[in-house]
């Protein structure tokens, strides 16, 4: 079973919190800083999802969302946004772009490889 | 001078040091006055740049704004001679950094240029930065900006807070920088880009040329100041202080007179054409009148000259005298007219003095032209003669004639006492005509001081109306900023405070997972500790941000079918740990008939969830219990419980924001004190009531109720 996971997030802490987390499970964490950056892992490295940060610098994260579901070669591979929740209309931008499913920042380290473990089974293996 | 007096003084051996300084004190003195005089008359050299109406070039050429205009005014004040040097913003900032000029005006602090320049403290303006674009663009917040193209004046604090704002807000947005703020506001003319970022000077002064309007998108309020070379002596920002605050204590100032005369605008006056036109057709009908008098008087003398040829011819029966004049001035022949007008008999004539009956005043004119006559040949000449009527006036002609060898005058006497009065009539009449024109031209004159001076006034009021109405309506649209501000300051504050605690919330699960390794008792309690202050201030930022937008009234509810038994029972198992913890008695029932309903399932459970942990927070011993269930036309949602209570008066403010019962140095618990009121809003917007009910120390009750769903299926 495929256990890539691609986390696109300039924010360094926010960075080497969800590999630790997502590392300790057993999960294998590729990381990308910006959204061109992103783009090229998930196409290159055909992980099982994708975490993605909203507010990155240049392209945003509704933008990152929209290219890649026009590659044919990642457009199955989950994609969670990690969003804010203080825009109002945030969640529902990011579902629009064409995002799987959205986590709530600040995320809470108890419940976050749950909400990630439904989506890797509900988003089927891409590999 | 001291300074350099003790520098020479070093130079010297100490025993000759007074008698050098003896003797170098005249040219010390000399120096001082030179470096006085010259403090006098200071030459200060001031950058000037395009950003009307703050600092600009008029068309004229000259060097105009309120910068201008204060700066002048202290100039005048303090003996300064200034020099103005033009450029563009970024030229002037370069200038004064390396020291070719002593002052830029229009700058805004920043604690990076502090370090290049000096600044003075007191503000010469506060501006807000604001967003224009072409009417009816439909911007309503700085989120409809996102994917649009926004100019901006280059290298400015505007430009660099509005990209950090917009970061904040993860907003896409092309910034184009501009050199100035015309080419902006042609740019945005000409949809080259969708906004434009200004001050609300400029945008007040020219956004209607442009067929643009402000935007509720304010932002940034800042103080602008004349920022200072650092070559320039401390002594210039001290004196512009100093007379800033004195021109801002007087109403009558040039700083006052200034701001109004840039930022109302500009009325110029015309005498309306009419007055013109009316003034040249008067003009016109003076010259005519002239004209036609002139005229007449020469066809009557034309006429005249006639009628003398006639009356030589037909000597007798001409209705005039007729009379032959011998040299010695005695009349020869005469006719019947000459007799009758004399009086006479024509017997009695023969002889007679042709002089005698020539009134005496006339009477050396008619010798002296029956002289010319005999030695010219032809004489003429008016005069008056006394008869029984009265007197008369004629006009005499005589001609030389030689009679066999006698030289004699022929004459005719033609009476023109009717036409010379006629005459004098029409000099008079003419003068009175010249007199009612000039009457009429000043009557006219006076009607036109009044008319401009009417004009004048009127527009006076015009423009005071208008300043008066663009004072109320920026009172307004500054009222309405500050409240946007507000809101959009605490949506940036929540969102900049959920990075860090994304880190601290992150982490501290991680630490009491265990998964770095094992933790001790007292590390695991410190680090429960840590999450729950953590746990709080998210709620506290959610709060916060919840109402803002209840008071931008931004908060908006969504409508979709949900199971709101689910929710309760959902809502009720979040809290037992805690009702466990405390060992409280936690139920709830809800009625049979409750179940899919069409609301905000969010809002919904985030009420019922307010209410519970209040509960519960404020019970010690007892129970909480949650029923729901079909009440008088609503879905009816009740938390009681067994705790502290309410007093009757903290009743009536607990649904105020920032309201805790306790509140103060003496709150016993943990709180945002904004809970019900959230609350209470949200009920509100979902269509339902709240309120509460207690008995102090016996415990309390809230209820909400819901709206039920229309039956449709």
């Amino acid at each position: 079973m495929n256990r890539k996971i691609l986390y696109i997030e300039d924010n360094e802490q926010n960075l080497y919190l969800v590999r630790y987390l997502l590392e300790k499970s057993g999960y294998e964490v590729v990381e990308a800083k910006d959204g061109p950056a992103g783009i090229a892992a998930a196409v290159a490295e055909r992980p099982a999802l994708i975490l993605l940060d909203i507010q990155l610098p240049g392209m945003d994260g509704y933008a990152v969302a929209r290219k890649l579901r026009e590659q044919p070669a990642v457009v199955r591979i989950p994609i969670v946004a990690v969003t804010s929740y203080a825009m109002v209309g945030d969640r529902e931008r990011a579902l629009e772009a064409g995002c799987t499913w959205y986590i709530e920042k600040p995320i809470n380290p108890e419940t976050f490889l749950s909400q990630i473990e439904l989506h890797l089974t509900a988003g089927g293996t891409a590999s | 001078m001291n300074y350099l007096a003790r520098f020479i003084a070093s130079r010297i051996p100490p025993g000759a040091a007074a008698r050098y300084c003896a003797l170098l004190s005249p040219l010390v003195i000399v120096v001082l006055l030179a470096t006085l005089s010259e403090a006098a008359t200071r030459a200060v050299t001031v950058g000037i740049y395009e950003n009307a109406p703050k600092v600009f070039t008029s068309d004229s050429g000259q060097p105009s704004g309120i910068f201008v205009d204060i700066i002048e005014d202290i100039a005048k004040k303090e003996g300064w001679r200034l020099r103005y040097v033009p450029g563009t913003w970024a030229e002037g900032l370069d200038r004064l950094a390396k020291g070719d000029i002593d002052l830029m005006p229009d700058v805004a602090y920043t604690a990076e240029r502090e370090k290049i320049y000096s600044f003075h403290k007191e503000p010469v303006l506060t501006v807000w930065s604001q967003v224009y674009a072409p009417k009816g663009s439909g911007i309503q917040s700085i989120l409809d900006l996102n994917g649009k193209r926004v100019a901006a004046l280059e290298q400015t604090i505007q430009l660099e807070t509005f990209r950090r704002l917009a970061a904040s807000f993860e907003l896409n947005i092309t910034l184009i920088p501009v050199p100035d703020y015309k080419t902006e506001f042609e740019m945005l003319r000409a949809g080259k880009a969708d906004a434009g970022l200004t001050n609300r000077f400029y945008g007040l002064m020219y956004a209607r040329t442009y067929g643009l309007e402000d935007t509720p998108v304010m932002f940034d309020p800042a103080p602008f100041f004349f920022a200072a070379s650092r070559n320039a002596s401390r002594e210039l920002p001290d004196v512009i202080d100093r007379r800033l605050i004195e021109l801002k204590q007087d109403p009558q100032s040039a700083y006052y007179a200034s701001m109004k005369r840039w930022t109302a605008e500009e009325v110029q006056l015309k005498l309306p054409s009419w007055v013109k036109v009316i003034g040249l057709a008067l003009g016109g009908l003076v010259v005519l009148v002239l004209f036609l008098v002139i005229g007449r008087q020469h066809a009557a003398e034309a006429a005249l000259r006639k009628e003398k040829t006639f009356a030589e011819t037909i000597i007798d029966s001409v209705p005039g005298a007729f009379y032959v004049i011998d040299a010695r001035g005695r009349l020869v022949r005469w006719n019947r007219y000459l007799a009758k007008l004399n009086d006479l008999h024509p017997d009695e004539l023969t002889g007679m003095d042709s002089l005698r009956n020539i009134h005496d005043q006339d009477k050396e004119s008619i010798a002296r032209s029956i002289s010319d006559a005999f030695a010219v040949g032809e004489a003429e000449a008016e005069a008056r003669i006394r008869t029984s009527e009265g007197e008369r006036t004629f006009l005499f002609t005589g001609r030389r004639i030689d009679a066999e060898g006698t030289p004699l005058v022929v004459g005719s006497g033609i009476e023109i006492t009717s036409r010379k009065r006629a005459e004098q009539e029409l000099l008079r009449y003419q003068g009175h005509l010249e007199e009612l024109v000039e009457r009429r031209t000043i009557t006219l004159q006076e009607t036109n001081v009044k008319l401009q001076r009417e004009i004048e006034e009127r527009s006076r009021a015009q423009s005071e109306l208008r300043a008066a109405l663009v004072d109320l309506a920026d009172a307004k649209e500054r009222a309405e900023a500050a409240d946007r501000l507000k809101s959009a300051f605490l949506a940036t504050m929540s969102h900049e405070l959920r990075t860090p605690l994304n880190s601290i919330i992150g982490f501290t699960g991680i630490l009491r997972q265990g998964l770095p390794g094992p933790l001790n008792e007292e590390q695991k309690k410190q680090m429960e500790m840590v999450q729950n202050s953590a746990d709080h201030l998210l709620a506290l930022i959610n709060d916060v941000l919840d109402i803002s937008k209840i008071e931008a009234r931004q908060l908006q509810v969504a409508s979709a079918p949900f199971d709101l038994r689910t929710s309760i029972l959902r809502s009720v198992q979040t809290v037992r740990p805690l009702a466990e913890k405390k060992g409280l008695d936690l139920s709830v029932e809800v009625a049979p008939e409750i179940g899919v309903i069409m609301s905000d399932q969010r809002r919904v459970e985030q009420i019922a969830l307010n209410l519970l942990s209040n509960a519960i927070k404020y019970t010690e011993a007892g129970s909480v219990r949650l029923t729901c269930a079909v009440h008088d036309g609503s879905i009816l949602t009740t938390v009681e419980d067994t705790g502290i209570g309410i007093k009757n008066e903290d009743l009536r403010r607990i649904f105020t924001p920032f309201t805790q019962v306790e509140s103060g140095l003496t709150r016993r618990y943990e709180g945002t004190g904004l809970g019900l009121s959230i609350c209470k809003r949200l009920v509100e917007l979902l269509g339902g009531t709240i309120r509460a009910e207690s008995d102090v120390g016996k415990g309390s009750r809230f209820s909400f109720t819901l709206p039920i769903p229309e039956r449709t299926s």
